[in-house]
């Protein structure tokens, strides 16, 4: 396997791979220049209804999955009608229709006495401390205007961008002193600012998720060791005491187990370790006693003479208690 | 019955009931390219279980008026369009798929060395790096995000991201990400030289610690209350997967988790490449967006690596024991493929340097990495 990747690493057709992407890339920048506007996938569709004196839109903002809502509402004047504006007609140098991420409004207020201005106050939670609001006017120069917004917090994370506009002023698209203001507009965001700052934070959030992650992990890692290991020195044999094994060990184990496997297993252990005391005790009666080389000291000596041990000390204990 | 009228059925036969004189040149590359792709899989065996699907739903949905991709007369689903529709579109198929991963998984290295988490967040730096970038050439903000976690080389992730955020791009983005997961051992390689000197290839890692049954048990349970309670768009994924894992660590539950990792993950592995393939009509992949797709893939995968591997050799500044920065291009996810990749130039370094346990850690820490991306990106659009 490790010779069949070795194998693949020539680097040569990933260099003509890049080679004749990077060429078509350049090839069709120019097409990627003309779609940097807004796809129509995108294109949020506002729909409006009338609360009382006011009047909400629900759509989906641009570069965003769920709907918000968006509220108008009048200081002077009543609120006749909000309605929403394809980005293309106020399409201008001056601005990046990726800015406007909910589209543009057209408010129009009726009954305001003539020449007198009114606020408009345009509230959701969608919009963040940097909005602002900027007004269009085609026979303006330059149509374009931040409209200098007081951007003002409320209760449950909304915030409400207030508009001062005059009736006939500049704002007014109408132009004339009518009683009528007509406001074309809409918030504007940093797109670069926003896609940046979101590119930092939530490239950081990963390693903070994971560093939490990793602490949790190195955490349990400690508990788990130290459990294991209080567990190994609990195996471990102690130190046998001199007394005899106990005289119905066998007895006294069968009626400790339930199953009848457990039974059979502790059996074939006690016929194991009789057979090892047998030939312990037969070793010493000889006349050089046996002893075991070193040669022979493997582990499963080893654990023939540990689980000896364990079962006389077990049973002594038991006799004293 | 006349010879006219003869031959003006066997005309409208022709034209409405075969494909001939349908089929359009666009639809005949897109029949090459499906040939490729069956090609990369059948003979260089890049990724075949989900090459081969995939390509031949490319190669099936270009044939004119073929009935699996539309809708019928009374609105039900044809046949591919229904494992699209209740499959991708739901997000039910990708879940899914990180369910039989995770029944598939040991997290052992992972557990044994907590620290390689570190490594599989910084290795999802060419997914930022490319979000940014994609935006300078016209795409949207979602579809930015879906063409950047390519370079997180997990490709339920990609399909799962990519259906949410960009359906249009869903073809492109699964046969690029599969298609670089595959090229691993071409991209990763000189880039790993690249950044690491002979010295640095050489450091041999401290064996890892054995990790009891009892800590794998629980490393699911932990892992998926610390992500979803931080990230809880990543739910579905993190979920499923950890889920799985459970499964295969509780090992009370045998046969699910066998089913999980073997029929489960073959019948919808089967369902997703042709799904994902089948997306691929000319009409929506012959522009210059699919292409684009591929090229930044390409940079986010090499980006990811850098990422991986910068992220050790900072990490080895405050470490006493160094870690080997080969491990860190392990961090871009593509199981196991980035840790043999980072054994076999381990090995290549030094003939007794056996990494492939170590470099697991950051590789398992990608999937989480790449995952945590993908939900970072869709609580973004939330």
């Amino acid at each position: 396997m490790y010779n069949r990747i070795a194998s693949h690493t020539s680097p040569k057709p990933l260099i003509l791979f890049l080679t004749i992407c990077f060429a078509m890339v350049i090839m069709y920048s120019s097409a990627a220049e003309a779609t940097q506007d807004i796809t129509p996938e995108e294109t949020p569709q506002p729909t409006f209804t009338r609360d009382g004196e006011n009047i909400v839109a629900s759509l989906i903002p641009r570069a965003k999955s769920t709907s918000v809502l968006i509220a108008f509402s009048v200081s002077e004047g009543r609120l006749a009608e909000v309605k929403g504006m394809d980005f293309k007609a106020a399409a201008r140098p001056e601005v990046d229709g990726k800015d406007f991420k909910s589209e543009l409004f057209v408010v129009s207020v009726a009954d305001v006495p003539k020449g007198a201005e009114t606020r408009i106050d345009v509230s959701s939670d969608f919009f963040s401390k940097s909005t602002e609001f900027w007004g269009f006017n085609a026979n303006q120069v330059p149509s374009w205007t931040n409209m200098n917004a007081d951007n003002r917090s409320q209760a449950d994370r909304i915030r409400t961008l207030g508009i001062v506009v005059r009736d006939g002023g500049p704002l007014d698209t109408d132009g004339a002193a009518d009683g009528r203001i007509t406001l074309i507009g809409g918030p504007k965001d940093s797109f670069w600012g926003y896609a940046l700052g979101t590119l930092f934070i939530r490239f950081f959030g990963i390693f903070l998720v994971l560093s939490v992650l990793m602490i949790g992990m190195m955490l349990s890692g400690r508990i788990f060791k130290r459990v294991e290991d209080q567990k190994k020195r609990n195996a471990q044999p102690l130190p046998a005491k001199s007394s005899r094994p106990d005289d119905d060990f066998q007895t006294q184990r069968l009626q400790d187990v339930q199953s009848p496997a457990d039974r059979s297993s502790v059996q074939e252990t006690a016929a194991a370790v009789a057979a090892a005391l047998h030939l312990h005790v037969s070793a010493l009666q000889t006349d050089v006693p046996l002893r075991l080389r070193i040669s022979e000291r493997n582990p499963w000596t080893q654990q023939g003479r540990d689980r000896s041990m364990s079962v006389r000390y077990i049973t002594s204990r038991r006799k004293q208690v | 019955m006349t010879w006219e009228q003869v031959l003006e059925l066997i005309k409208s036969i022709l034209i409405t009931q075969t494909g001939v004189p349908n089929l359009a040149i666009k639809e005949v590359v897109m029949i090459g390219i499906a040939f490729f792709f069956l090609y990369l899989a059948v003979a260089k065996e890049y990724e075949p279980l989900l090459l081969v699907p995939i390509g031949f739903g490319i190669f099936l949905v270009n044939f004119p008026l073929a009935p699996l991709m539309g809708y019928s007369e009374h609105g039900y689903p044809e046949l591919i369009r229904a494992f699209y529709k209740y499959g991708v579109e739901w997000e039910i198929i990708p879940p899914m798929i990180f369910l039989g991963l995770g029944a598939m998984t040991d997290f052992g290295p992972l557990i044994a060395n907590p620290k390689t988490l570190i490594v599989g967040a910084g290795a999802q730096l060419g997914v930022f790096v490319t979000y940014l970038g994609t935006l300078f050439f016209g795409f949207t903000l979602k579809e930015a995000a879906s063409v950047a976690i390519i370079g997180g080389a997990d490709g339920p992730t990609t399909i799962y991201l990519t259906a949410k955020l960009a359906p249009q791009l869903l073809g492109a983005n699964a046969l690029a990400a599969y298609s670089y997961m595959a090229m691993v051992p071409l991209i990763q390689p000189p880039i790993m030289r690249l950044m690491t000197t002979v010295e640095q290839r050489r450091i041999k890692m401290r064996q890892l610690r054995p990790v009891s049954p009892r800590e794998k048990l629980l490393f699911p349970l932990v892992a998926t209350f610390l992500i979803v309670l931080l990230i809880p768009a990543v739910a579905p994924l993190m979920g499923m997967f950890m889920f799985g894992n459970f499964m295969r660590e509780c090992g009370v539950v045998k046969r699910l988790s066998d089913t999980a990792q073997n029929a489960m993950m073959n019948i919808i592995t089967i369902l997703l490449g042709l799904s994902v393939g089948a997306t691929m009509k000319a009409d929506v992949f012959l522009s210059y967006k699919p292409l684009l797709v591929f090229t930044l893939g390409l940079f986010d995968f090499v980006i990811c690596t850098f990422g991986g591997i910068l992220t050790v050799h900072v990490m080895n500044r405050f470490l006493k024991t160094k870690m080997n920065p080969l491990i860190g291009s392990a961090g871009v996810s593509a199981v196991p493929m980035a840790a043999r990749v980072s054994q076999v130039e381990g090995l290549r370094a030094d003939s007794d340097n056996w990494l492939i346990m170590h470099a697991m850690g950051p590789n398992l820490a990608g999937v989480i990495g790449s995952a945590a991306a993908a939900g970072m990106f869709i609580a973004m659009f939330n």
